[in-house]
């Protein structure tokens, strides 16, 4: 079943395939497993969540750990440069296959997203007290990463976008965590509606990309050129399609304000969410198409543009936030800016600095994250303004947060350093000095801002305000451990080599290997660099000496609380809408409904006019007079309801016309019609009736009727045309019956297909079970919803006053 | 409105009924497949006599005597529904195929021919009358000045952050005084 070719070459002689064939089988059962598994060890966490507590956040983190040796595996298998493309049937008609796509740059997000999974779930064990949903958490937790993993891999786009949406709704999920908290529903509902908006775009621009160039493959893509696609246009729009989709979810402008209101997650999320994961992602489907669209023109300036800009303004933010992790979310930001700009420059080893810099972020923004999290565990404050001292009572988590912070100003001897090195020598290399400018003043904002986070927090005089008691060591590790990776890279980058020249770009990057040293010479990207921390630390004891006055977040740049307020527009809208159509008042509602309708059916009548009289003069018109006689007693009992005057005959009436009307059915010798009209009617008579009691007396209606009088006329009219056009219409369907009707075929096959005779149920419960299957789900559905609508319908006064009925205009008009 | 009658004679019998319109109702659904019948129409049998029997017990005695609540066994016969599309799905064979027992002899009924339609329309049979039930007891108990659900549903269905939906007219009143 599994399809598969090799991109390295054809496979020479029959033993080589064969060896391949099995090869690549067994690599498709590992990379399906590698995804499934946080979803595998799903039931288990349920399981066992009552009885470990807490603890069973070092259960979870077998299932990342699991996943991370099984990719080990892959990549050991793989080959020093990987390219695999592994297929497994899913909709072949469609020419969607679940494909994924195995080579440097998914292995490196796949190693980075699990590695980073098991430190957050051993962080998180040690960090949610045992008050907290355990079971709910992890399990969230579990299939975020199993949808993240299944990104990275994906090879068909439309795979990528399921996957995509996937992280979305369990980021939803995660971010909404504390949902009893008005904060955290906001920073999720945010969260959602920016990302799966911009996942719509995206959606559509992978459907372009598709049209115009005959694949959804990713290989298939980067493979081909642009010049051999159909339309420029198509593929320039799609370009932008796909970049408003990776702009949204990396958070980059003017989409940059969802991620510090997605803060409200519990610490251990943000850590993984905001530094390793779900926003890393636009940075990687950038990485993806950066092959395929970096010839564009347009890609330049607006990767670039967009990129570099929010990174200044992510910095310029962060500057001037007080919360310790709203600081870390806008300097998340701003790397991640960062991160996309470079792609924009586009140059020979771009990718692979860009690379670099990814595992940089990851490991020091976790880091800081955890520390930060340590920090509002052990003080209960986040403000940085009102903390300090803390060196002296967590002095591991404070080394992890110098190196974090070291990484993060980029100062040598950590990741930051060489990363950062990298990109402004490929700004350089590439002349874009306006970026470079960018570049520079934001990373100067980060030093200073970086300076903050570290020396106001865990140096000086502790405030006396501030209670204080030390973490335990177990939490403290793996912000520890992320950290010392960042010493550990940063001081030895030759143990990269390998990595980094696993993650490029076939044809596009020359073969030469590259090759990571801490001192590249003395060059303007060293000099840029000390100019940067000068000119950061000078920012940072000026802005000391004037006590941070001006840190606050301008109201113009509070993109949030301006997307609430359209939220909120929207809703107050819709209900001004309602009530002006006043669909509580059906009397005043139900014709403009019916307006609307006849209009339509009448048009469609106006339209075909000439063909849909043609076969009328030829209707025969014999009657047999039981038809006539039923005709007469619906037509009688119709006429009653309109003429008498109380609720109670009305009904009655209207019951009568009902009843009559399965008559109709029997005549047509139709029983299991009949039944079921006998049925329905005979619920909805018993429903009316008790709804009755609450009806306003007739008396009332009527003096309310006598005051409308004047739109009885139009009613008139309106019911006369729908009569008359129902009418025509149903001559029309006798005259032009379908020259090929299904009906007789269900008849035919009921016996030898269904096994049943009676055709209404073989239709019902077998030809079209899957039809009966969707309606009574949507029955229970709007059960549901009826309930819910019932339950918070505010009563009136309390008690027995009919007035208080829900849904009858009566009670406003009634109020004094 | 009087949610019982007053009637001894109505009272007296509606038991009576109550079995003998199940009996019907169950044998609709069962040979629904084969002559006019099935689920829906069964369910919607069911849940009449479920109406009938409140309308003349009052709705509080019914709910209290009712033995499951009515909407889970709702979600059971949904349940049973996909269960007997998806189960043929596990021996290979396409969702929604039918299986099919025929038995030569049972003692008492004789020829027996039944198939995994039947256990869909149970399926339906069950969702229907159910729904049937709830929505009137609901509409019943809110028409009878009783709140909608008694307090031990209501965290079923609302939570208690949730305000009321129509603060609109409540606004428009404002504005009017």
């Amino acid at each position: 079943m599994c399809g598969y070719f090799l991109a390295a070459g054809p496979p020479t002689g029959a033993w080589a395939a064969d060896f391949r064939e099995i090869a690549m089988a067994s690599t498709t059962i590992t990379l399906s497993l590698v995804i499934l598994l946080p979803v595998l060890a799903v039931p288990l966490v349920l399981a066992l969540a009552s009885r470990l507590g807490p603890r069973v956040g070092y259960l979870t983190a077998a299932a990342p750990l699991g996943s991370a040796g099984l990719l080990a595996w892959i990549a050991a298998s793989a080959g020093s440069q990987p390219r695999v493309i592994l297929e497994i049937p899913w909709v072949p008609q469609l020419g969607v296959n679940l494909s994924f796509l195995v080579d440097g740059l998914s292995i490196f997000y796949g190693f980075v997203i699990c590695a980073i999974g098991v430190l957050v779930c051993w962080y998180a064990a040690e960090y949610l007290g045992r008050k907290y949903a355990h079971a709910r958490f992890y399990s969230c937790l579990l299939f975020f990463m199993a949808a993240m993993l299944g990104t990275v891999f994906s090879n068909n786009l439309l795979l990528l976008f399921v996957f995509w949406e996937l992280t979305g709704v369990a980021s939803f999920l995660l971010i909404g965590f504390f949902h009893e908290s008005d904060e955290s529903r906001r920073g999720a509902r945010q969260a959602l509606l920016v990302t799966a908006a911009t996942g719509l775009c995206m959606l559509v621009g992978i459907i372009l990309l598709g049209l115009a160039s005959g694949t959804y493959s990713l290989a298939r893509l980067a493979d081909g050129s642009l010049s051999d696609y159909k339309d420029v246009g198509w593929i320039t729009a799609s370009c932008v399609l796909l970049l408003v989709g990776a702009f949204g979810k990396s958070a980059q402008f003017p989409f940059q304000f969802w991620l510090p209101g997605a803060m409200a997650a519990p610490t251990p999320v943000s850590a993984y969410l905001h530094s390793a994961t779900m926003v890393k992602l636009g940075v990687f489907l950038t990485g993806r198409i950066f092959p395929i669209f970096h010839s564009l023109e347009l890609w330049f300036w607006l990767v670039c543009g967009v990129g570099f800009f929010t990174m200044l303004l992510g910095a310029f933010l962060a500057l001037r936030s007080n919360d310790l992790k709203a600081i870390l979310a806008y300097s998340t930001v701003s790397q991640l800016g960062f991160l996309i700009g470079a792609y924009g420059v586009g140059s020979k080893t771009g990718i692979q600095a860009d690379t670099l810099h990814v595992l940089s972020h990851v490991l020091y923004k976790g880091s800081l994250f955890m520390t930060a999290g340590i920090v509002d565990h052990c003080t209960g404050l986040r403000d940085v303004r009102r903390l300090g001292g803390l060196g002296r009572y967590m002095p591991v988590t404070a080394f992890s947060a110098a190196i974090g912070v070291a990484a993060l100003a980029g100062l040598p001897l950590t990741t930051g350093f060489i990363s950062k090195e990298l990109l402004l020598a490929d700004l350089v290399d590439a002349k874009a000095w306006v970026w470079f400018a960018l570049v520079v003043i934001s990373a100067t904002l980060t030093v200073a801002f970086a300076a903050r986070l570290f020396f106001n927090v865990f140096t000086g005089s502790k405030p006396d305000a501030l209670s204080v008691h030390r973490p335990g060591w177990a939490i403290q590790t793996p912000p520890l451990l992320l950290a010392m990776a960042a010493l550990i890279l940063g001081a030895f980058p030759g143990l990269l080599d390998g990595t980094l020249n696993a993650i490029k770009v076939a044809g596009l990057q020359e073969e030469e290997p590259i090759h990571l040293a801490l001192w590249h010479g003395f060059n303007l990207e060293v000099l840029t660099t000390a100019l940067i921390i000068l000119c950061g630390g000078g920012l940072y004891l000026l802005c000391q000496k004037s006590g941070w006055k001006r840190a606050e977040i301008p109201g113009f740049l509070r993109f949030d609380v301006a997307f609430e307020r359209g939220l909120d527009g929207l809703s107050v809208f819709s209900k001004k809408l309602t009530l002006a159509l006043r669909a509580d008042w059906p009397p005043a509602y139900l014709p403009i409904v019916i307006f609307f309708l006849l209009i339509s059916l009448a048009g469609t009548v106006a339209v075909s006019s000439t063909r849909f009289f043609e076969g009328f003069s030829a209707i025969d018109i014999s009657l047999s007079p039981l038809h006539t006689f039923v005709a007469f007693m619906i037509a009688a009992s119709l006429v009653g309801v309109i003429v008498l005057r109380r609720w109670t005959t009305q009904l009655i009436a209207l019951s009568v016309a009902g009843f009559f009307l399965t008559f109709y059915f029997v005549l047509y010798r139709a029983p299991d019609l009949a039944m079921t009209q006998i049925l329905v009617e005979s619920a909805s008579v018993v429903m009316i009736l008790l709804l009755l009691s609450r009806f306003p007396s007739s008396q009332l209606l009527r003096s309310e009727e006598k005051r409308e009088a004047k739109g009885r006329i139009f009613r008139v009219i309106l019911s006369g045309g729908v009569g008359l056009v129902m009418t025509c219409l149903v001559l029309f369907a006798d005259r032009h019956s379908h020259p090929d009707p299904i009906g007789p075929k269900y008849l035919e096959l009921s016996k030898p297909l269904a096994e049943g005779t009676n055709a209404v149920n073989t239709i019902l419960v077998d030809f079209r079970g899957f039809d009966t299957l969707g309606e009574i789900t949507v029955l229970l559905v709007a059960t549901l919803g009826a309930l819910g609508l019932m339950m918070r319908y505010k009563r009136g006064r309390a008690g027995n006053d009919p007035a208080s009925a829900p849904g009858f205009f009566l009670e406003k008009k009634r109020r004094p | 409105m009087k949610a019982t009658t007053d009637s001894f004679l109505v009272r007296a019998l509606i038991g009576l009924v109550f079995l003998l319109v199940n009996i019907v109702s169950v044998y609709l659904l069962l040979r629904g497949h084969n002559l006019p019948g099935g689920g829906f129409i069964g369910g919607l049998m069911t849940g009449m006599s479920f109406i009938l029997l409140g309308l003349v017990r009052g709705w509080e005695e019914l709910q209290r005597e009712l033995p499951v609540p009515p909407l889970r066994l709702a979600s059971f016969g949904l349940l049973l529904a996909m269960i007997t599309g998806t189960a043929p799905m596990l021996f290979g064979r396409q969702f929604l195929t039918q299986y099919q027992l025929h038995l030569d002899y049972v003692p008492l009924i004789g020829e027996v021919h039944i198939g995994t339609p039947l256990l869909f329309d149970v399926g339906v049979f069950l969702l229907v009358s159910c729904i049937t039930v709830k929505l009137v007891i609901v509409l019943a108990r809110s028409t009878s000045g009783l709140p909608a659900f008694t307090p031990g549903e209501v965290p079923y269905y609302a939570s208690e952050l949730e305000g009321p939906i129509e603060e609109t007219a409540n606004e428009e009143d404002r504005h009017a005084n």
